[in-house]
């Protein structure tokens, strides 16, 4: 599969570099300069750029992808990236991260969102106080 | 009227304070505490310590019954989520909000979101101050991709046409004071000397324009 994964830190660089050992086709799209360059070092295929931006969809094939991961640290972003990805280039499925359970209720259709996942719910689940 | 501001910095705090001091109900939500220290002393407001993009603290603030809400925040995630929250999700009737970096104007644009964005407009206009000393806009549009100029017709421009100062997508003449009365000209009416024209000109076109009236156009 072709998958874009939106933020390098340390969820999406796990999953990207899990994804790429099992030969899926993985582009990270990251902010920082910095991380973008360990990105590389790592040997993961990393762009330079704002998510919520055309520019850098494109130059990291979201024409072509049929999976997008929005792995970023902020919510408020992370739903502007899933948002304008599916709205211009039609990903099959866009998963987003949820980093706030208090957000988890703006996660849906109306912001590009097909899957949501919230660690800290899931957390929270499992200790039992959800 | 009940208003709801995320965002407490220089703007948020400068319209918090005028709408309070006109007798509004005005609530502010900033993640920074000391943000709060912007309003002015005195100010019978609220100032919730929260983002605003927070459910529970947006619902604190009142916005469930706010009759305005603006997103000053300096971030366009938080304003866009924020204010297309306020919009759908609790029908705020009237939702304003900045927009930051441009690059991403067009996402407020495709939300149908009202935006007001500083840094285009001033780069628009301090571009123009250094470039265009003596045309001075009367009136910017939008984000100061177009305006409104006026001018006197130079002596060498009498006799011509208005259609002839047209130029499509760039410059229209949409005003002509002569003697102390205004009309909105044909493309076929004479220009006078001393003639006050109004134009509606292309921020790019500005420098066309003013070749024009100073005689080293065509």
């Amino acid at each position: 599969m072709r998958i874009i994964v939106a933020g390098g830190g340390t969820i999406g660089r796990q999953a990207a570099q899990r994804l790429s050992a099992d030969g899926h086709h993985v582009t990270i799209i990251e902010l920082s300069a910095a991380r973008a360059l360990s990105l590389r070092q790592l040997g993961l295929s990393a762009v330079r750029g704002d998510a919520a931006v055309l520019p850098a969809l494109e130059a990291a094939g979201a024409l072509r992808a049929d999976v997008l991961a929005v792995c970023t640290g902020t919510d408020e972003e992370n739903l502007l990236i899933s948002f304008v990805s599916k709205r211009h280039f039609a990903i099959g499925r866009v998963i987003a991260l949820v980093n706030d359970p208090e957000n988890a209720w703006l996660f849906d259709q109306s912001w590009g969102v097909d899957a949501a996942l919230s660690p800290t719910a899931a957390l929270l689940g499992l200790i039992g106080s959800a | 009227m009940k208003v709801v501001i995320v965002g407490c910095g220089r703007t948020g705090s400068a319209l918090a304070a005028r709408l309070e001091a006109e007798g509004d109900d005005v609530t502010l939500l900033d993640p920074d505490e000391s943000a709060q220290n912007r309003l002015p002393a005195g100010f019978r407001g609220r100032f919730i310590h929260g983002s605003g993009s927070s459910r529970s603290l947006l619902e604190e603030a009142g916005i469930a019954h706010a009759e305005a809400f603006a997103a000053l925040s300096p971030s366009d995630s938080v304003n866009i989520i924020a204010a297309r929250t306020a919009r759908d999700f609790y029908r705020v009737p009237r939702v304003f909000s900045r927009l930051c970096d441009p690059a991403r104007a067009p996402i407020y644009a495709e939300l149908g979101l009202a935006a007001v964005g500083s840094v285009q407009t001033d780069v628009n206009r301090v571009h123009h101050l250094l470039h265009h000393r003596t045309l001075e806009p009367e009136l910017t549009f939008g984000n100061g991709e177009t305006m409104l100029v006026r001018a006197f017709v130079p002596g060498y421009l009498a006799g011509r046409r208005v259609a002839e100062l047209n130029v499509p997508g760039e410059i229209a003449v949409v005003e002509i004071s002569r003697a102390g009365h205004s009309s909105v000209p044909e493309g076929t009416s004479m220009l006078q000397q001393d003639d006050f024209v109004s134009f509606v000109v292309a921020s790019g076109s500005l420098g066309r324009l003013r070749s024009f009236l100073d005689g080293t156009g065509h």
